[in-house]
């Protein structure tokens, strides 16, 4: 029972602490926008370079090295383990962050060994590539809506460019280069199989990932992000918020499907599977496989963050969302819209680890199919669909039902057990052998 | 608990691959849930734990440690009487009956006495030692038991894991009346004995103190240092 306070104490402890964080971040990004005016220079040049910094170097940074921590406490979890606990600071595991810093340590000091044979070039610039643009990626997420603070309107959002989730398409296509070049340079045929492998899933992947907001794009009539989760906010069904999981459950699926594919994790983790090949980056060490190391976490938070404004509903709180608006200081109001971001994103991001644990490893030519075969279709099917009810009844009501309808579907059928297995036993025709085994 | 698999083809169900992945997904959540938000029953009887809440079996080692069986044979001891006196008379029984040969005994008799004798060397290499219980068997005086419930502690050199006599008379005496040894009244010399008295206690917590440092112990060694010895007396 201790624990179960105990650890409500820290989920409320951690809301409580991002809420300020985010006030923080608030101020900091309208002191650099005043600043900018005052040098003559467009606020928004301002708080994008402190939004750089607050949100990609240290939110997303930290985010992405707790779930580090995360994957060894949380999969323990699920798994019925204890996880990580040696590292004790004053007698206490602390939940298993200094693990943190052991693994920073760790990387850090490594010997960097390298194939002789390697290309050279290609080889110190595959981790970077792998990198970069996954990070960057994280530049056209809205963390938070836009607010006056010191009389300039910030929002916790790097870049605000109207191109937006084109943005997303095109550097999320730029990382597989990371992983190629890396498979390639090293010169090392499992290296080179594992890049191979990556490259062809995340091509095919990313037309299923680029199709399935399509449809979203449809519905929203923009691919600006902001505009995007701001649309979310309209009602729909009376109080009920157009969220793009309530317009799009088909293209949430296909995405959420194809953004697991893009981070490389499992079940789609071929391009690394441990027992046959080791994978694109076998050749690297030190932290040089750490910065690919990161880039896979860095790219699980950013897939949420995108999931959460595209289908989620981004900042709004969505519960008591007028009534907080109403009674809050803007500013405050902001605040919570971007905790109730980060909330979002870390479920997000815990899912995708359920997940992770969750499924066995596709064979290559089940991770084409499911592709090719299921999800191309399935967000082509919702991309027609989706336009059919656009153009039919434009105040997305119809569009909604349609939704609606669909998440009835995917419920009834996964409450429907077809073959209870304790039924089975007892009345299936192979109830004789189940009793000549248990008799034995 | 057993659970029975089936070969039965998947169902068009089965095959859209979704729902049953929904339905997999709340399976790990619930686990996940009561993992996370309840703490673990930290019965050391790890069968006994209450596994409604959470489900961890886990016994965190060095902090926590299981009840051993009755009959686990821990680390062996040398039994000592009332008086503190050893019960072994150092009659060989334990050391031939070794198959790992790892026990070494050096008798002595007692001054005064015409029969008894007395271990003045008793040495077991535990590293050597099989665990196999051959020593508590062979003894005809009850004077070697493997009842400590202990494993040895880990030592950081090999000279820790030789535990000689005044390491291994420890633990609960044992003395019967009809002991021919107290019958006669055959006393050890009383420095030895005070020695023996002062050195009869449980285990030092590390491998530090000055019993545990018997570097380049080999039974073989010893063995023939006393055959040395014996034939040095000899000539």
């Amino acid at each position: 029972m201790k624990r179960f306070v105990g650890m409500w104490l820290v989920i409320g402890v951690v809301l409580v602490g991002l809420f300020g964080l985010f006030e923080v971040f608030y101020l900091l990004a309208g002191a650099a926008a005043a600043l900018a005016v005052r040098l003559g220079a467009p606020g928004f040049y301002g708080s994008a370079i402190a939004n750089t910094i607050t949100l990609m170097a240290i939110l997303l940074m930290t985010v992405a090295a707790l779930l580090t921590v995360a994957e060894r406490k949380w999969s323990a979890a699920m798994q019925d383990r204890v996880g990580a606990n040696r590292i004790r600071v004053f007698g206490t595991a602390l939940g298993g962050v200094p693990y943190l810093l052991a693994d920073a340590l760790k990387m850090l000091t490594k010997e960097a060994t390298f194939p002789a044979a390697r290309s050279r070039f290609l080889f110190e610039l595959a981790p970077v590539m792998a990198f970069a643009p996954t990070f960057a990626l994280f530049a056209v997420v809205p963390v938070g809506p836009t607010a006056e603070v010191l009389g300039q309107p910030v929002a916790l959002l790097v870049a605000n460019p109207d191109v937006g989730l084109l943005w997303i398409f095109a550097l999320a296509g730029l990382a597989v280069y990371g992983t190629t070049l890396a498979g390639w340079a090293s010169n090392n045929r499992a290296g080179l199989l594992g890049g191979v492998r990556a490259s062809s899933q995340m091509i095919g992947y990313e037309v299923s990932l680029g199709l399935s907001l399509v449809g979203v794009m449809l519905a929203y009539r923009t691919v600006n992000m902001q505009d995007m989760v701001i649309a979310q906010g309209t009602p729909v069904f009376g109080p009920i918020p157009a969220l793009g999981i309530l317009l799009q459950p088909l293209g949430f699926l296909v995405f959420f499907t194809s953004s697991f594919a893009e981070t490389k994790r499992a079940p789609f983790d071929l391009p690394e599977g441990e027992s046959e090949i080791v994978g694109y980056f076998v050749e690297y060490s030190g932290m040089k496989f750490g910065m690919m190391f990161l880039a896979e976490f860095v790219e699980i938070v950013i897939l949420a963050g995108v999931v959460t404004s595209v289908f989620l509903g981004g900042w709004h709180p969505i519960l008591f969302e007028g009534w907080l608006k109403e009674n809050l200081h803007p500013v405050a109001f902001a605040g919570i819209g971007a905790t109730a971001f980060m909330a979002k994103m870390v479920v997000l991001c815990w899912l995708q680890l359920v997940i992770r644990w969750l499924l066995p490893r596709f064979r290559f030519d089940q991770i084409q199919a499911l592709c090719w075969k299921m999800l191309l279709p399935a967000a082509l099917l919702n991309l027609f669909v989706t336009g059919a009810a656009v153009l039919l009844d434009p105040s997305l009501t119809l569009l909604a039902w349609v939704g609606v309808a669909e998440i009835v579907i995917i419920f009834a059928v996964t409450a429907a057990v077809a073959r209870s297995p304790s039924a089975a036993a007892e009345h299936g025709p192979d109830s004789g052998h189940a009793a000549h085994a248990a008799g034995h | 608990m057993p659970y029975q698999l089936k070969n039965a083809p998947a169902d068009v169900r089965e095959s859209l691959y979704f729902p049953e992945i929904f339905r997999a997904i709340g399976i790990v959540i619930t686990t996940f849930w009561r993992n996370a938000f309840f703490s673990r029953d930290r019965n050391p009887d790890v069968l006994a734990r209450d596994l409604s809440r959470s489900r961890v079996t886990t016994v965190l080692y060095p902090e926590e440690k299981t009840n051993y069986a009755p009959g686990y044979r821990g680390l062996h001891r040398l039994v000592p009487r009332a008086d503190g006196s050893p019960r072994c008379v150092a009659c060989y029984m334990c050391a031939s009956a070794c198959p790992a040969q790892c026990i070494y005994i050096e008798a002595a008799e007692v001054e005064g006495d015409p029969i008894e004798k007395y271990p003045v060397r008793f040495v077991i290499d535990e590293l050597r030692c099989v665990v196999c219980g051959f020593c508590v068997e062979a003894c005809p005086k009850d004077a070697i038991r493997m009842d400590t419930g202990e494993h040895p502690p880990p030592t950081y050199e090999r000279g820790g894991q030789v535990y000689d006599e005044k390491r291994l008379l420890r633990g609960p005496p044992v003395s019967y009346d009809y002991d021919p040894w107290l019958r006669r009244g055959a006393r050890l010399p009383e420095a030895s004995m005070k020695q023996m008295r002062q050195l009869a206690r449980p285990f030092a917590k590390d491998a530090k103190d000055e019993f545990s440092q018997t570097p380049g112990f080999s039974v073989r060694a010893l063995a023939s240092e006393a055959k040395a010895r014996a034939e040095e007396s000899s000539r």
